[in-house]
């Protein structure tokens, strides 16, 4: 016996005895050997990724030593360990140079919550009603492994729906789901607001599906269609850097932004102009612009290859997009048409954006089209101060981005749904649940929740229990990410191409295990044909091993890091976090705009399911799309005018995102930028439709379409057009942790079923609803300190 | 001579984002009240994101200023301290010392920026999330004042370790968590007193401006105004 083995056996059965001649064992506890050397009260900054959005943003999480109450071996005590007390930015991170956004400061809470699955649990209550008891991982993996293979044995179909995954994680799901061949279906990564509609255009217009990068910081001039590009959408830290520069960062050089939008957003409120369109109408405001561009022989069209080709069609000069013409469609005067499209045009460097309400129209992919279009008109296309696209390796698991476009929400969950609804015989058996939360996310209409309970197994990895894992039959619990091994390959944010990988910068907490590496751990026991044929693609016994393996490759790319062999770079890699390209990456080195226009779809990976996703391309893609780029079809509303007249938006939060980091009590009480609102949601109103309707301030409205109806406090709002209504999104669920359960209300749940026909996304700002005064409401304000507190009745 | 530190935001870059605002409670324990005590006007903020709506739609516009603790020289809070919990440091902060004050609020009355606070109960933290508490920041009790402090654990530590290594403080070497933060640079920490630091430099610019500056408070916190595009000038 070593030393250190004794003293652990002499610390836990010495104080143990201690403890039982004491009066009140249960006040004190039991200190376990620390299993790490670390300083008391010096700080140690380790290399991590946040996974609060999809942008990934390199972390630096600044580590000290503390007691944690633990239990190891089913006995609480305490112990000395390395504790996350602050998240910044990595500075060496190329998406986010050393900034965080607020949501990304709040990942310290995910770790700490209080109401995080310590340990694997099954269900012992009725489906849903929350009750689970504790088991042992021995038994948690047997389950799981009996349930598989008797699914294999019976030859039946099992499906696994998880949040978007990124990198090495997404790699090694598609993997294990080949042992299941096409039993599993694809894997289904379920996102409320998808920009399937931008990534299916970006195929389109530029060979790649994937989201853009902006080089803002070069730019003179920016007009943003919907996109909420410095809050929320795409890589906001990576935009704001940009923004920051554009503004105020370039000596007597500061660009324009001009917001076009029906309702203010965080980003709209930063703008130089802010412009109010109808909804569903951005894309003939653009083919507006591009007609004066045209007639005045401004700007400077790339004709060359495939930019080109997307402005080749505007040979006649697009006269159904005559100013005029566009303001009757847009409502947006021809002389601001005229005056923008100059403006544009003498300040140059000029890039577009397009994101956000737009993309949910059921119109998007038009919008999305006319839009790259604008840009090519411009000369903006991987030029300085335009629109550019992460370098990628042909052999990185890509977020869509080989997939044409990739598949919407709608359309990827219904492929589960769907045959469960109807009884089919191939409807999935079992569902593995990786953090995705499609119950609250998805309007009632589409009956999730229903579906969900017809299967009869239900495996949960993540972390909390939530109004979709509430349903799970076995939880197996996964660490945070900063008590793990994480890899991000970022779809945008950075012209070069950029891998990150980090070890765990904290030990687990809690009786928790990675994710991967229980799918590793399972992968062996699987039986079946499928299982035998595709087992020698998973050979790693952990995680950090087939991270090791997948990476290897980049120690002979000429990149940020420079090392002597691959297992030098490999350490490297892991102190810094980051790798990422300095002079392009092979075949991709004169980008896509230059690049020769290929008919045929990007080339998928040599990936099962992929070429599965392949086979769903049109035939004839180029007839399909070719008209688009020129006609405008307007949008579709759920619901009519007379009976509903209120445009509905449900917007991103900039605090609770889509209702994912709702659990984080950090993240309610931070005061929304604009309203100042807290812990709750309200309806946001015009102030002159407000008062036709006799609504202040407070009063609990009713918002009804023709799919449900739910409650919140009027919010005048002086951003927002008079026939619009807008809720955020990230409040009403049913179960989401003490912080979450029960607040607010969820404006998903009164959308309407409507989809962009191209990709299957749900449309979710084509809804309609009608209001109606309630009674009172609570509206909890923080007003910025002013004295403006609603101080409850009675107290004033 | 002595430090004197000071701060310049620019609102030409402030996105209001606020993360700010989370960056500052995580490095200051500062705790959350929760809805009922939040909607009793008990939430504390050391630093905000104020916003001004300004114009009808569809010409309605907003503006944003972060508001932080100003630090001012001629500081209103301070000589209204019956205890001197309120007080002014050799280095130009408006410091408050928790273990002297016995929440008269004097201060937070004479405050013209509303950036003081009151600790109306102890703070709870529900475990295991005190496991995230900065140990370099003092967690405050039931019945005192608290605000912000420019990070002073931050300031500190940077001193001793200079002075350790025998050296000089570098302009930018350490910033507070807001500072340190702020994705579109909006933020400016240093040396007023260092003529070369880029917060000297920045706040004699003549985009510089002082909140409520005609009370004679003498802030060490410069905004730069938004400044409005003109045609040709890009």
């Amino acid at each position: 016996m070593q030393r250190r083995d004794f003293l652990k056996v002499a610390a836990i059965t010495g104080t143990a005895g201690a403890l039982d001649s004491c009066g009140n064992p249960e006040h004190q506890l039991i200190r376990f050997i620390p299993e790490e050397d670390l300083v008391p009260g010096v700080a140690e900054y380790k290399p991590s990724i946040c996974t609060m959005c999809p942008a990934g943003c390199g972390l630096m999480v600044k580590v000290m030593e503390g007691d944690a109450e633990v239990v190891r071996n089913g006995q609480l005590g305490l112990i000395k360990m390395a504790l996350a007390k602050k998240l910044e930015g990595n500075p060496n991170h190329p998406i986010n140079q050393g900034k965080l956004c607020p949501r990304g400061q709040a990942g310290l809470q995910v770790t700490y919550h209080p109401d995080r699955i310590r340990h694997p649990l099954k269900r012992t209550g009725p489906r849903g009603s929350g009750q689970f008891q504790e088991i042992s991982w021995d038994e948690a993996i047997r389950t799981l492994v009996e349930q598989l293979n008797a699914l294999q044995a019976a030859k039946q179909s099992m499906s696994f729906l998880s949040r978007p995954l990124k990198g090495q994680h997404r790699e090694l799901a598609e993997r294990f789901l080949e042992l299941f061949g096409a039993r599993a279906g694809a894997p289904i990564y379920f996102d409320l607001m998808d920009s399937a509609a931008l990534r299916f255009a970006n195929a389109y217009s530029f060979g790649a599906g994937q989201l853009p990068t902006y080089d803002l910081a070069n730019s003179n001039y920016v007009i943003s269609f919907g996109a909420d590009f410095l809050g929320t959408w795409n890589s906001p830290v990576a935009q704001s850097v940009g923004f920051g520069v554009m503004r105020q960062g370039r000596a007597g050089r500061r660009g324009k932004f001009v917001q076009v939008e029906s309702r203010m957003s965080l980003t709209g409120a930063s703008a130089d102009e802010w412009l109010p369109a109808k909804p569903g109408t951005e894309g003939a405001l653009a083919l507006g612009l591009a007609h004066v561009i045209m007639r005045d022989k401004l700007g400077r069209p790339q004709h060359a290859s495939r930019a080109g080709e997307l402005i080749s069609r505007w040979g006649d000069g697009l006269p159904d997009f005559s100013p005029p013409k566009v303001e009757q469609i847009t409502g947006v005067s021809a002389a601001k048409i005229e005056r923008l499209a100059r403006e544009m045009a003498s300040h140059l460097p000029a890039v577009v954006v397009v994101g956000g309400a737009p993309l949910a129209a059921t119109n998007a992919v038009f919008t999305a089209l006319a839009a790259n279009a604008l840009n090519a008109l411009l000369g903006s296309i991987e030029q300085p101060g335009g629109v550019y696209f992460t370098l990628r390796l042909p052999s990185w698991p890509d977020t869509w981005a080989d997939i044409p476009g990739g598949f919407g929400s709608v359309a990827l969950l219904d492929q589960l749904v769907y045959p469960l609804l109807q009884g089919k015989w191939d409807a999935a058996k079992i569902l593995l649940l990786n953090d995705a939360n499609p119950v609250f996310a998805m309007p009632p209409n589409l009956h999730v929740r229903e579906a969900l309970e017809k299967i009869p197994f239900i495996a949960s990895f993540g972390s909390f229990i939530d109004d979709t894992s509430v349903l799970a039959d076995l939880i197996l619990p996964d660490h945070s990410p900063l008590e793990s091994w994480v890899d991000d390959i970022p779809e945008s944010g950075s012209i070069q191409g950029v891998v990150s990988v980090t070890p765990p910068a904290l030990r687990p907490l809690h009786n928790t295990r990675a994710m991967p590496d229980v799918l590793l751990q399972l992968a062996p026991q699987i039986v079946g044909e499928f299982a035998d044929m595709y087992r020698h693609r998973l050979p790693w016994a952990s995680f950090d091993a087939m991270l090791a393996a997948q990476y290897s490759d980049l120690y002979s790319m000429k990149g940020s890091l420079k090392a002597a062999n691959s297992e030098e770079f490999w350490k490297a890699l892991r102190k810094q976090g980051v790798w990422s390209t300095s002079e392009g990456i092979p075949g991709r080195e004169k980008g896509l705009a230059t690049a020769p226009i290929s008919k045929n779809p990007p080339r998928a990976r040599p990936n099962f399911w992929w070429r599965t996703a392949q086979s769903m391309w049109p035939e004839d893609y180029e007839a399909m799309m070719a008209p688009r780029v020129k006609e405008f079809h307007g949008p579709e509303f759920d619901g009519a005018e007379k009976d509903f007249p209120f445009h509905f938006l449900p917007y991103a939060s900039q605090m609770l995102f889509d209702g994912s980091l709702a659990h984080l009590p950090w993240m309610q009480e931070t005061p929304d930028p604009i309203s100042t609102a807290m812990w709750g949601t309200w309806v946001e109103i015009n102030p002159k439709t407000a008062t036709s309707l006799g609504i202040v301030q407070g009063d609990l409205l009713e918002v009804a379409s023709q799919h449900g109806k739910i409650q919140a406090p009027a919010l005048i709002y002086p951003g927002i057009a008079p026939d619009t209504v807008a809720m955020p999104v990230g409040q009403g669920h049913e179960h989401f942790t003490r912080y979450a359960s029960g607040r607010g209300a969820n404006p998903i749940s009164i959308l309407a079923p409507v989809t962009v026909p191209e990709t299957g996304s749900l449309a979710w700002a084509a809804t309609r609803v009608k209001i109606t005064k309630a009674g009172k409401g609570k509206l909890v304000l923080f007003a910025g300190g002013l004295r403006e507190h609603p101080l409850e009745e009675g107290q004033r | 001579m002595a430090r004197k530190w000071g701060m310049v935001v620019d609102l030409d870059r402030c996105t209001g984002c606020e993360a700010c605002v989370v960056a500052c409670r995580a490095e200051n324990n500062v705790p959350t009240a929760g809805e009922d005590q939040a909607s009793r006007g008990r939430a504390i903020h050391w630093i905000r994101v104020e916003r001004y709506w300004e114009g009808e739609f569809p010409d309605a516009r907003l503006k944003f200023r972060p508001v932080l603790c100003q630090q001012c020289d001629a500081a209103p809070c301070e000589p209204t301290c019956p205890t001197y919990a309120s007080h002014h440091t050799s280095e130009g902060l408006n410091a408050q010392i928790y273990n002297r004050c016995i929440g008269t609020r004097y201060c937070a009355n004479a405050c013209p920026y509303t950036v003081r606070f009151f600790n109306f109960y102890n703070p709870v933290w529900d475990k295991p999330f005190h496991l995230q508490l900065n140990p370099d920041v003092s967690v405050r009790e039931v019945g005192v004042m608290e605000k912000c402090t420019f990070c002073v654990q931050r300031i500190q530590a940077a001193e001793i370790q200079a002075e350790a290594d025998e050296r000089d403080l570098k302009d930018g070497e350490f910033n507070p968590a807001c500072v340190q933060t702020c994705p579109p640079r909006a933020m400016v920490f240093g040396d007023l007193n260092d003529p070369g630091s880029e917060v000297a430099r920045l706040a004699r610019s003549n985009r510089a401006t002082k909140l409520l500056g005609e009370l004679g408070t003498k802030p060490n916190v410069t905004y730069f105004d938004p400044e409005s595009w003109e045609e040709g000038k890009s």
